[in-house]
């Protein structure tokens, strides 16, 4: 019996939090797990105020069907036994309708089977490896993958620029960037576009000039670079020193205003797709930067906008379930009613298309958007068809 | 009741509890290279090998879950022979240099061969195979195994060259076989640790093997002190459940996280489980009694 109480209090300290949050019982709990400490915490918090955001605006306009949303936010930390932890948590403990997150894509491979195993929607955002949705018939992303952006990219690059052939250029230590080479080179070979080198770089590198000078001697049309911003700036930079003046094709990584800053004045000439883009003006885009810039007093990106057509995509699903009684029966009904969501939102028209797992049989559901290709010329995102 | 709550607190925190006991497994073995005099920091690579092997085998040979273990630990071990002829000649700083170097070879090759390792991506879709009594075993017959060498000529041996190599030597031990001995066995704990960790987690990636789980490694093992064999599990404990047990504390949980180690460390220098105080304790509450 001692033991018994000594673990209650151990287990009450742990969900103090959580406890402390809790208003009244027409709630709606929504967990949200990203990562908010660690390396990738620039993303997850972007992503947090997507969700804030969208949260925000649902219950000022009466909530769904009269709930408020609540939302019990959990740091990750970006590493994969705290999302499974976190991820626990929010399922078992705190009794939460379903789950967005995790932030990253490692994460994500660990977590999510948890939320598989107990029946729960688990909702990603910004998780665009493939295999991700493979895990189960509960696991949903509205985050476009790389799979379905780069060709788009490389379509639009080829048909403005006029590339024939094309040198390739990667982080191979990266998830992200690695990932994003992988899906370059099936484009690439889908397009039939040669290529005449392939060139790596690591995390932490800062001269690329070796690389970039056997590049310049194979004489492409263009250069393919999948890269995150800290390696990808400075290889825009070094380019341009060397004579190299042939247009960028850049992946994710390099999707992000920053590339201004850190590239300053060789910055202009790479396309970057993006399901979103901040020079969009269609009406729900500018109402989302407005309403974000006035909240948090900073620029939204790309990740921020995701979380916040996310959360409205998921109230659309919610209006139409029967809420209250058991939580299993609506957490499968908010399953059920999710894959038939429509919606038009900061990151424009967007559905869900049913994926596959390794055997081939259904699984989960992938984004199905149309990706946003711009160019950078002048310090600006310039959009192009 | 009881059974009820324990049910929720297990489906909460079973991937804790766990994660604790992997964990005290890689303090042990980084303990065992402590306790013959080496600071080896090669057991996040070691750990590494053992996870990839035996989930290589379990993924794409579907072996029973029992012999992928055994290869967890044997390829580690293996490994561990093969590199210790030439880097145990080494001491000091410079045998932490070349182990941390090696260390980073496992990963970059990792990285490279992404054809079997799936690079940068990792392995995806282990079979969630390890259970609760896996790991309580593992811990008990690695424990008992370790007290029981303690208390052995091979631990005697070890106490020497920890104390004097020189003098050991003198004394007719033979230095570079019980540095080998200590160097093996503690790759193939660190191997288990990474098997058995891999097959919890679903998902394993060349990051999270890299320098950060290193100094983890070695971290749990000093700030439990490494006098005796429940030092390390102590540390293990403590480095795992601490993140955990701040999460009340929101934001401002890894500052609490890094101060109290940093506290631990200036006030108890010699670690948590420091037996001679906690021996000069207990003289004192009996004085007083």
């Amino acid at each position: 019996m001692k033991r018994n109480t000594l673990a209650h209090s151990l287990f009450a300290l742990i969900s103090a939090t959580a406890l402390a949050a809790t208003a009244h019982a027409a709630d709606i709990k929504i967990g949200v797990a990203e990562a908010l400490s660690g390396g990738a915490a620039q993303y997850g918090i972007s992503i947090r105020h997507g969700f804030e955001l969208a949260a925000d605006e649902i219950n000022a306009a009466g909530g769904v069907n009269g709930n408020k949303l609540q939302l019990i936010i959990e740091d990750d930390q970006g590493k994969k036994e705290e999302a499974i932890n976190v991820f626990k948590k929010l399922i078992f403990q705190d009794q939460v309708l379903m789950v967005f997150g995790p932030t990253l894509s490692n994460s994500a491979q660990a977590a999510d089977p948890i939320a598989q195993a107990a029946k729960t929607v688990a909702f990603g955002t910004s998780n665009t490896a493939d295999g991700i949705t493979s895990i189960g018939d509960y696991v949903f992303r509205n985050s476009v993958t790389e799979a379905d952006v780069l060709p788009e990219t490389l379509r639009v690059a080829v048909k403005h620029a006029h590339i024939r052939k094309v040198a390739v250029m990667y982080g191979n230590d990266d998830v992200f960037t690695k990932s994003g080479y992988d899906n370059f080179v099936k484009a690439l070979e889908h397009a039939k576009i040669p290529v005449t080198t392939t060139e790596t770089f690591a995390k932490g590198d800062v001269d690329f000039k070796a690389q970039l000078t056997k590049i310049k001697a194979t004489h492409p049309d263009a250069i393919v670079l999948s890269a995150l911003l800290a390696e990808g700036a400075p290889i825009m930079v070094q380019a341009r020193q060397l004579g190299i003046t042939v247009p960028f094709i850049g992946g994710n990584g390099m999707n992000s205003v920053k590339v201004f800053d850190l590239a300053k004045g060789a910055s202009d000439g790479l396309y970057v797709g993006s399901p979103w883009s901040a020079s969009n003006e269609s009406p729900e885009n500018v109402k989302f930067i407005k309403a974000f810039e006035a909240k948090f007093k900073t620029q939204p990106d790309q990740f921020a906008a995701q979380s916040y057509d996310g959360m409205h995509i998921m109230v659309q699903a919610l209006k139409t379930i029967k809420l209250g009684g058991n939580l299993a029966a609506e957490r499968s009904a908010l399953r059920d009613a999710l894959p038939s969501v429509k919606w038009t939102g900061a990151t424009g028209a967007f559905q869900f298309h049913r994926a596959t797992d390794k055997a081939g049989k259904p699984a989960g559901y992938d984004a199905q958007q149309t990706a946003i290709v711009s160019v950078t010329k002048d310090g600006k995102f310039v959009i192009e068809k | 009741m009881t059974v009820a709550w324990f049910g929720t607190f297990w489906d909460v925190y079973s991937n804790l509890v766990l994660s604790v006991g992997t964990n005290a497994l890689l303090a042990l073995s980084i303990w065992l290279t402590l306790a013959c005099g080496m600071l080896s920091i090669a057991n996040a690579a070691f750990m590494a090998i053992g996870a990839y092997a035996s989930a290589l085998l379990t993924l794409n040979f579907g072996w029973p879950f029992p012999v992928a273990l055994a290869a967890g630990m044997a390829a580690p071990a293996l490994m561990a022979f093969l590199i210790g002829r030439p880097t145990l000649r080494l001491s000091g700083v410079y045998l932490a240099m070349a182990t941390l170097a090696f260390g980073e070879v496992v990963r970059i090759v990792l990285l490279n061969t992404d054809r079997v390792t799936g690079g940068a991506l990792g392995l995806n879709g282990i079979p969630q195979l390890t259970r609760w009594w896996h790991v309580a075993l593992a811990l008990a017959v690695t424990l008992a195994v370790l007290w029981r060498m303690r208390r052995s000529r091979i631990g005697r041996a070890f106490e020497a060259i920890k104390e004097d190599e020189t003098a050991a030597g003198l004394m007719g031990i033979d230095v570079a076989g019980y540095k080998m001995l200590a160097f093996v066995l503690g790759a193939a704990i660190a191997g288990l640790a990474g098997a058995l960790n891999a097959h919890l987690t679903f998902f394993i990636g060349p990051g999270e093997y890299g320098f950060d789980r290193a100094v983890e490694i070695l971290t749990m093992a000093i700030l439990g002190g490494i006098g005796s064999l429940t030092g390390p599990v102590v540390g293990a404990v403590i480095l795992t459940l601490l993140p955990e047990l701040l999460r009340a504390l929101q934001n401002f949980r890894l500052v609490f996280n890094g101060l109290i180690l940093v506290l631990i460390v200036l006030f108890l220098p010699r670690g948590i489980w420091d037996t001679e105080r906690l021996r000069r304790w207990a003289g004192i509450v009996r004085r007083q009694a």
